[in-house]
């Protein structure tokens, strides 16, 4: 099972991948891009992704940006799911998001329990 | 802008920033932290060696800070990535900063149940030395957290 995680925060990828592995999660890859873009970019060559996991404020390509760029994109990845993980939990931006085509929002900060719950749907 | 919605506003963020400081280090950081004090400062001069910053706007304009010292921040965003300390970039750090901050700002909004304040992205700043005039017009609130490894500041002007 691999995931991608689009953050333009180094840190916060790796709270992302730690918090994936410790919620229990059989994962075997976890690809990490530093925007929308470079999360396009990935997307062209490889598309074997179970679940992408997107931030919201990015340089270049924003979160927002890229759901649309996703589900507007080939068959093979117009279907992967998107979850959000944002610090602002506004009403608006979460709507916007699923509007977009996003498939659910994690808040920060989370735990593994919280990634657990969350993600369960996607990662069975 | 004062008031008493934006009194109570301001008591409800003040209140979900101390919680949030205290359950993201307990949660994500696996560290002992203990409230140290409070204190409400007309002018305040940040001398730490980080900072990570984040402002508001919305109902309530402001600026939330979380400020400590370099070895500090190391130990924190070590434990928070599973890496160790000296396995740590530049970068990890800056981010470690501005995520911190982030992150902070982030449990607050979620403890204080209020949608009306927006966050702006963060912004770090990581050096040996520096220090930086806090200017506002209404008094800064600062809270002091102590910590195993040093003492974490989380200074709020709203």
């Amino acid at each position: 099972m691999r995931v991608l995680i689009v953050d333009d925060s180094s840190v916060m990828r790796k709270i992302v991948a730690r918090g994936l592995r410790q919620a229990g999660f059989k994962i075997t890859d976890i690809l990490e891009a530093g925007d929308g873009q470079q999360g396009m970019d990935l997307l062209k060559t490889d598309t074997n992704f179970k679940l992408i996991l997107s931030d919201w404020n990015m340089p270049i390509m924003d979160g927002l940006n890229f759901v649309k760029s996703v589900r507007s994109g080939p068959a093979a990845i117009k279907n992967i799911p998107i979850v959000m993980v944002t610090t602002e939990g506004g009403e608006t931006k979460v709507g916007a998001a699923m509007e977009a085509g996003a498939n659910g929002h994690i808040k920060k900060p989370f735990t593994p329990e919280t990634l657990q719950v969350e993600l369960e749907r996607f990662l069975k | 802008m004062s008031g008493p919605d934006t009194t109570e506003l301001m008591n409800k963020l003040l209140t979900g920033l101390r919680l949030a400081v205290t359950e993201m280090m307990t949660s994500m950081a696996m560290s002992e932290v203990v409230f140290a004090g409070q204190e409400s400062a007309e002018s305040f001069t940040l001398a730490n060696e980080v900072v990570g910053l984040v402002r508001l706007d919305g109902q309530l304009h402001g600026m939330v800070g979380v400020s400590c010292s370099q070895a500090l921040l190391r130990e924190i965003v070590s434990r928070i990535v599973g890496l160790a300390p000296d396995e740590l970039a530049m970068e990890d750090l800056l981010d470690g900063a501005a995520e911190l901050a982030n992150m902070v700002c982030g449990g607050m909004k979620t403890k204080a149940q209020i949608g009306s304040v927006n966050l702006s992205p963060p912004v770090s700043i990581v050096g040996q030395e520096f220090i930086a005039q806090w200017k506002t017009n209404r008094p800064t609130t600062v809270f002091t957290f102590q910590m195993d490894e040093g003492v974490l500041i989380v200074h709020a002007s709203l």
